[in-house]
């Protein structure tokens, strides 16, 4: 956990917010970005996270009560360092009350839902529009079909969720916590849709 | 024993703490450093409480009761002292009449398993808890579905405690009655049950009658099973203590008569004693029977005096003043009631014992006031006949989401085997029908899991709904207001006590609710170390409030305030408060801190500030559900929520404003009574119908102005803050960009120098081998020297003994020359010999004729041996000189030389012989 924290000073002097609030930064090499994970209850926000962070997969993890953070940096290909900060918010419908102190002012939201559950998809729907209304106007936004490897029990088809995400301007994407597929490729993808601080 | 197989326990499974759940794999380390220390406490603790407890029965009850509890309690301390929770849970609890959860709870045998899960405390407790039931709202009554009208006269009366302090000087006429409320208002509000009636308006014999009453009540509950009867009422009744309800309403019925006749302070109080235990829950559970509600027979009271309307009218105006916990709060220390108050509190900040912990906490939630007899069962009947009737069992979306969670809900914890997540299923399927204004709610599993763990099932519910029911009112309900009121709150006490940091987390981006939301809505649960937690809870089930929720989340930042504001970046902050917090294992260090630290956040405290944010939340609550149109029911709860908080008082009015007939709405007119009573003016204020809300209203659009404006003045405000945020931002990183490029610098020259030091490090190396490589060639060159050394001398000696074969050679050779001379001589001789023989012959001619022929045949016989002789010897001599290097062979040579020149010297001789 505290993998960051033991370093504190590395960070130091880096921005303050996410850059896509600042805009015009000088650092360019190393991008810090809010991102919050959003969705129904068990379509396994953790576990992206979880497995993006630590490289885990635990079939028996807790249920999130609150929220809760974790922040990984990853290199892209440019040479460009993107620190992730990443709010795992809680699932239940009720806790969306006290979404919005975590999407504020979120850069990236990245909205889950489950392929095996259409109602997960219709609350997926239901947090895109939460989004658009009260998220920052240029948020970036990521629909994910979480739960892939469970092909044979999809109920939620791919085009469905193409669909969905090219109506609401959003970036999507298939992944697997379980088998760690698309994991990387889903931040990996965000961090390249990223307004870079020097061409704004 | 068992001590022994909870060490193999955690032999085998060394990644879960001594309460069997799961240490995170960083913490396994602190954890074991800590295990001793917990162990100590844990023994030092036990041995306190167990004083405690003793003196407390031998004091409570002089006479032969207090020496069985005792006994009691010595059975129940050796059998429980070496129990560990996993084991409690897997194979029950043998103490008293306890049966585990997982005893016999076969889905087939619904009826006896609820029986047998509910279990009383041991005795010993029975004092605490009647002190704590005290405090236990009447909400019980509400439970029932059909309610007697003249129950809920009563009930404001009980129920409305904060008003009292207000209108008691509206009521003078009504000492007793106020007494009786500030009674039960103290007890709720700031848990100090049993301390008396504090306030100055009260008469003293009231107060005394009271607290008589009330100790007496102890002995008559611990004799007969938790019935408080008043001895200052009717001595008769107190001896008698037959059954539950029956002596209640003897008693009852004693106190309505007199009270008809004339009002007596010592009756009233009686009254107060009655409605205080537990046993109006099991009165009233009993509505169908022919006994009558105590709750009734309060009403007659209430009514005998006339003025029971305008009372509990009173009462609902003037709810949650906030002046009225101060002054009830400043009575509240000066006249404990219960002597040992202190003492208790003392023993319950420095923790309770593993073995206590389920009993103390069920004393402390008030969980035998609270119980309905078969409540629990008939909630469980009813959950399992509606399986898919949305309408009158449990919606389906709670119970899918419970559904969800019970499988992670302490994945993996001993005791949560296929029986645990049964009961778990249970309690939480029939807290949602219980309570459907909260149904289910995330957290809640956790909550219900470790009192599961420590106590039996039904008891478990009752502790849940004391937990969430009482304690925490409105945090989990669908728009969990006070849980968002509670973090505008901390954050006030945070920029109170802590201005510094807070400034720091302004300046990094991050919200204090982001960090404290979490512990809030958790209990701290996940948060903190198991021991801390549950320490945590010690203290908050004791006070019954959530005051300790605030103290503990203050310590924290009191603890860890340093350090975080030494982080440079939001995430770093965050991270590193979590993982701190996660290792606060120094549970002691953290309850004292909380409590002795932060005195001064009292509860009254609190619901000032609570009073003051509410209104800013509500608003906000608000615009939410107006413009959440779009999600399908969320208007709907909204407005219900709002309309069951507007009118409280009546139901037909309730029925009306419901327009959605949703399953919630339902749930809530039969239930709007518990809550509504809770819930202070300013809702009424601030709330809209939603009867006009559905209307084009100017009204409306007023609010919505006014939503609009606030919303819009906290942009402002936000944007303002976020500018000079970014200004005090820019600033330092320009400040810190050089900085930073420095630093990076002389890591990458740290870097070289290190990377240069390792090549140093491995010339020197290869320097020391060089020289061992060379020692090592000197040392070779010195042996090969005196090789060679010991080769020259053998080699002179070689030379030496070559001289010496040449000079023996040369002695040869002249000897061989003298030798040869003989020879020659010899043969002159020889040859002279022969003249003379010749000549002899010459001169004896013809006589010796035929003599002389055999001489001449021997004579070419001898010249061809000498001639041979000669040869040889020649022959010899030319080969002895070509090969001079050979001494040895030459030496053989001469040797043989020698011999044959002997030899022929011989043959010479022998010759001469012969001649």
């Amino acid at each position: 956990m505290g993998c960051s924290s033991s370093l504190p000073d590395r960070s130091s002097g880096r921005l303050v917010g996410t850059n896509s609030e600042n805009g015009g930064a000088p650092d360019a090499k190393n991008i810090r970005v809010k991102l919050v994970l959003l969705g129904d209850s068990g379509v396994g926000k953790s576990c992206i996270v979880l497995r993006f962070v630590r490289g885990q997969f635990d079939p028996t993890s807790k249920v999130t009560v609150g929220a809760s953070f974790l922040s990984q940096t990853i290199a892209l290909q440019d040479s460009t360092t993107v620190k992730f900060e990443i709010w795992d918010t809680a699932g239940q419908e009720r806790y969306a009350a006290l979404a919005p102190l975590y999407y504020r002012g979120a850069a990236v939201a990245v909205v889950v839902y489950d392929i095996t559950s259409p109602d997960s998809f219709a609350k997926a729907q239901y947090w895109v529009k939460e989004l658009q209304k009260h998220g920052s106007p240029d948020i970036i936004m990521a629909l994910v079909g979480n739960k892939a490897d469970l092909h044979e029990k999809r109920e939620v088809s791919v085009q469905d969720g193409i669909e969905c995400a090219e109506k609401n301007g959003m970036f999507f994407i298939e992944t697997s916590a379980k088998t760690a597929d698309n994991i990387n490729q889903l931040f990996e993808e965000i961090a390249k849709r990223l307004p870079r601080p020097t061409t704004s | 024993m068992a001590d022994k197989a909870f060490h193999l326990l955690q032999a085998l499974e060394p990644r879960r703490d001594a309460y069997g759940f799961a240490l995170r794999p960083q913490h396994i380390q602190t954890y074991r450093q800590y295990a001793d220390i917990f162990k100590e406490e844990e023994e030092e603790r036990s041995d306190r409480w167990k004083n405690f407890l003793e003196q407390l029965s031998t004091s409570a009850r002089p006479c032969s009761p207090g020496e069985e509890d005792k006994e009691v309690l010595h059975a129940d301390a050796t059998q429980e002292g070496v129990e560990t929770i996993p084991e409690r849970l897997g194979e029950g609890n043998d103490s008293s009449d306890k049966q585990s959860i997982s005893d016999g709870s076969s889905a087939s045998d619904h009826k006896r398993e609820v029986q047998q899960t509910w279990a009383h405390i041991r005795l010993s407790l029975g004092a605490i808890e009647d002190m704590m039931s005290s405090r236990v709202k009447k909400k019980t009554q509400n439970m029932e579905h059909e309610q007697i009208p003249m129950g809920e006269v009563h009930l404001p009366s009980i129920e409305e405690e904060g008003s009292s302090n207000a209108s008691e000087k509206d009521f003078e006429v009504e000492v007793c009655l106020n007494a009786l409320n500030d009674r039960v208002n103290e007890d709720t509000v700031e848990n100090a049950v049993g301390d008396g009636v504090s306030n100055s308006v009260n008469v003293a014999v009231v107060e005394e009658t009271v607290c008589d009453g009330f100790s007496d009540s102890v002995d008559a509950k611990e004799n007969s099973m938790g019935d408080s009867v008043s001895d200052s009422v009717d001595a008769a009744v107190v001896e008698k203590t037959v059954g539950g309800s029956a002596s209640d309403i003897v008693d009852a019925d004693v106190v309505g008569k007199t009270l008809g006749d004339g009002v007596s302070n010592s009756v009233d109080t009686a009254v107060v004693e009655k409605t205080m235990g537990g046993n109006v829950s099991d009165s009233v559970d009993a509505t169908s029977r022919p006994e009558q509600a105590v709750g009734d027979m309060v009403a007659d009271c209430v009514n005998a005096k006339g003025e029971e309307k305008a009372v509990a009218d009173r009462f609902n105006d003037t709810v949650n003043v906030a002046g009225a916990e101060k002054a009830v709060d400043d009575g509240f220390t000066s006249k404990p009631c219960f002597p040992w108050r202190e003492e208790l509190e003392c023993l319950v900040r420095g923790g309770v014992p593993k073995d206590l912990r389920g009993e103390v906490w069920q004393a402390f939630v008030g969980v035998k006031a609270r119980r309905v007899e078969r409540y629990y069962h008939d909630l469980l009947a009813h959950t399992g006949e509606s399986k898919d009737d949305d309408s009158s069992g449990v919606p389906r979306k709670w119970k899918r989401q419970i559904e969800k969670d019970i499988p992670r809900t302490f994945p993996g914890h001993p005791a949560l085997d296929e029986n645990g997540r049964n009961s778990l299923r249970r309690l939480l399927l029939a807290y949602a029908r219980h309570n459907p204004s909260v149904g289910y709610c995330q957290a809640m599993n956790f909550f219900a899991g470790i009192l599961l763990l420590l106590m039996p099932e039904e008891n478990a519910f009752w502790a849940l709904v004391g937990l969430i029911d009482d304690y925490f009112d409105g945090y989990y309900t669908e728009e969990m207001i006070e849980s968002q009121v509670d973090q505008l709150v901390f954050e006030e006490l945070m920029r109170e006590r802590f201005p510094k940091l807070v400034n720091h987390l302004d300046y990094l981006g991050v919200q204090v609710a982001w960090l404290s939301g979490p512990w809030f809505l958790s209990i701290f649960v996940n948060m903190l170390p198991w021991e801390s937690v549950l320490r945590v809870w010690d203290v908050l089930l004791y006070e019954g409030n959530r005051v300790m929720l605030f103290r503990t989340a203050l310590a924290l930042m009191e603890l860890y305030g340093p350090v975080l504001v030494t982080t440079k970046d939001a995430g770093d902050a965050i991270t590193l408060l979590q993982s701190l917090a996660g290792s606060t294992f120094d549970s002691s260090q953290l309850v004292l801190t909380a409590c002795m630290g932060f005195i001064g956040v009292t509860e009254a405290r609190l619901q000032e500030l609570r009073d003051k944010h509410r209104s800013a939340i509500l608003m906000v609550v608000e615009e939410r559900s107006k413009r959440g149109r779009v999600w399908k029911d969320s208007k709907g709860l909204a407005s219900k929520l709002y309309s069951f908080k507007h009118d409280r008082g009546s139901l037909a009015e309730e029925k009306k404003t419901t327009e959605g007939s949703d399953v919630l709405a339902k749930g809530d007119e039969s239930h709007s009574e518990p809550h509504s009573s809770n819930l202070d003016d300013l809702l009424d204020s601030l709330t809209i119908d939603p009867e006009v809300d559905s209307l084009p209203d100017l009204q409306e659009q007023v609010v919505w102005m006014k939503v609009e404006l606030c919303r819009l003045l906290e942009e402002k405000r936000s944007a303002v803050m976020r500018a000079e945020e970014l200004e005090t931002a820019l600033m330092e990183m320009v400040k810190e960009d050089n900085r930073r490029e420095l630093s990076a610098r002389i890591e990458q020259l740290e870097l070289e120098v290190s990377e240069l030091q390792q090549t140093l490090a491995d010339k020197k190396e290869q320097e020391a081998a060089m020289l061992k490589v060379l020692m090592r060639v000197e040392h070779e060159q010195k042996v090969t020297e005196d090789a060679r050394i010991s080769a020259e001398q053998i080699a002179a000696a070689q030379k030496y003994e070559v001289h010496v074969l040449q000079e023996k050679y040369e002695k040869a050779m002249a000897s061989v020359a003298e030798m040869e001379k003989r020879v020659v001589m010899a043969e002159s001789m020889l040859e002279a010999t022969l003249q003379y023989q010749s000549g002899q012959v010459k001169a004896q001619s013809s006589p010796r004729g035929t003599r002389n022929q055999g001489p001449t045949n021997e004579n070419p016989k001898r010249t061809g041996l000498l001639s041979f002789g000669l040869g040889w010897r020649d022959r010899n001599k030319g080969e002895s000189k070509s090969t001079n290097g050979h001494d040895e062979s030459k030496s053989t040579n001469e040797s043989g030389e020698s011999k044959s020149t002997s030899d022929s010297g011989k043959t010479k001789q022998t010759s001469e012989g012969n001649q």
